[in-house]
């Protein structure tokens, strides 16, 4: 099975990037591919709780990466990326593994491919 | 006169808007990812009246807000933009 | 009193929010009885493509289609 390491960098809404990421995840894992994605500097905004897009006409991204998780995405978040943006582990969903920049470097060695959004 | 911001405070153009705004005293509205300056200890002792548009706020999820930030619609939005003799941005 | 609210728009219709924003004002300065012109330029001509089949986010053609029929002047 090949590996795609997924590296979201730009916080939800504000550009196509968040919703790029999450689309291409789902696109992977329903292909049988093991996904990786990577929340990193402000992707890791995408964990808040409580996002409401009601009215909007927006695909509601919170909801999405619990899509990905479901579907058997692995998704990590960079700690001290939530540091900076003052994300505590307990508010984003358990599955979100956190972790460090060497254990990011690693899931990018053992991609076959990187995408970065 | 009224500055917007949309761009978010980890980027070069929010810090320059939030910049721009102090030096010229004016106030600011924050749209789009530029909404996390709404977030507490953003707004590095801002003096203006800050605005941040309610639905952009509502859509990542930012209830807590800093004191004195005033969450407005599209509608309010309109009504600073018509009353001010300048709208600057967006960042 | 009504103003007159000129929006430039520069992207394209997909990869900002910005034409979010801008259909967000232009209708609620519209409904507040304001002249609004748009000037698309560079990508914004984008947003006026017809055939456009975007869900998950606001549908540029759509939106502006409906503006224009409440009184949006559009420029490209």
């Amino acid at each position: 099975m090949k590996n795609v390491a997924i590296i979201l960098r730009r916080p939800p809404y504000g550009d196509i990037n968040a919703a790029e990421a999450v689309r291409h995840a789902m696109g992977g894992a329903s292909d049988d591919l093991s996904v990786s994605l990577i929340l990193m500097d402000a992707g890791v905004l995408i964990l808040m709780a409580g996002q409401d897009v009601s009215g909007t006409g927006f695909t509601n991204l919170g909801e999405a990466l619990t899509d990905c998780l479901d579907m058997g995405v692995s998704v990590y978040a960079e700690r001290q990326s939530m540091r900076q943006h003052r994300l505590d582990s307990r508010d984003i969903p358990e599955r979100v593994r956190q972790v460090n920049g060497y254990e990011i470097a690693e899931i990018i060695k053992v991609s076959d491919t990187t995408m970065i959004f | 006169m009224i500055v917007i911001i949309k761009s978010s405070p980890d980027t070069a153009e929010g810090g320059r808007g939030l910049k721009l705004a102090r030096d010229m005293a004016a106030d600011i509205c924050l749209i789009q990812g530029g909404v996390y300056f709404a977030e507490k200890e953003r707004l590095e002792g801002f003096c203006g009246t800050v605005y941040a548009l309610e639905e952009d706020l509502r859509m990542r999820g930012i209830r807590d807000l800093e004191k004195g930030v005033i969450p407005i619609g599209y509608d309010g939005l309109t009504d600073l933009a018509a009353e001010n003799d300048k709208v600057v941005g967006a960042f | 009193m009504p103003k007159s609210f000129t929006i430039f728009m520069g992207t394209s219709p997909y990869s900002t929010e910005n034409t979010d924003t801008a259909v967000g004002i232009a209708d609620a300065a519209l409904k507040k009885g304001h002249a609004v012109r748009l000037i698309a330029s560079g990508d914004g001509v984008y947003c006026f493509l017809k055939g456009q089949k975007a869900k998950g986010l606001t549908n540029s053609e759509e939106a502006f289609s409906a503006l224009i029929q409440k009184g949006l002047k559009v420029y490209l």
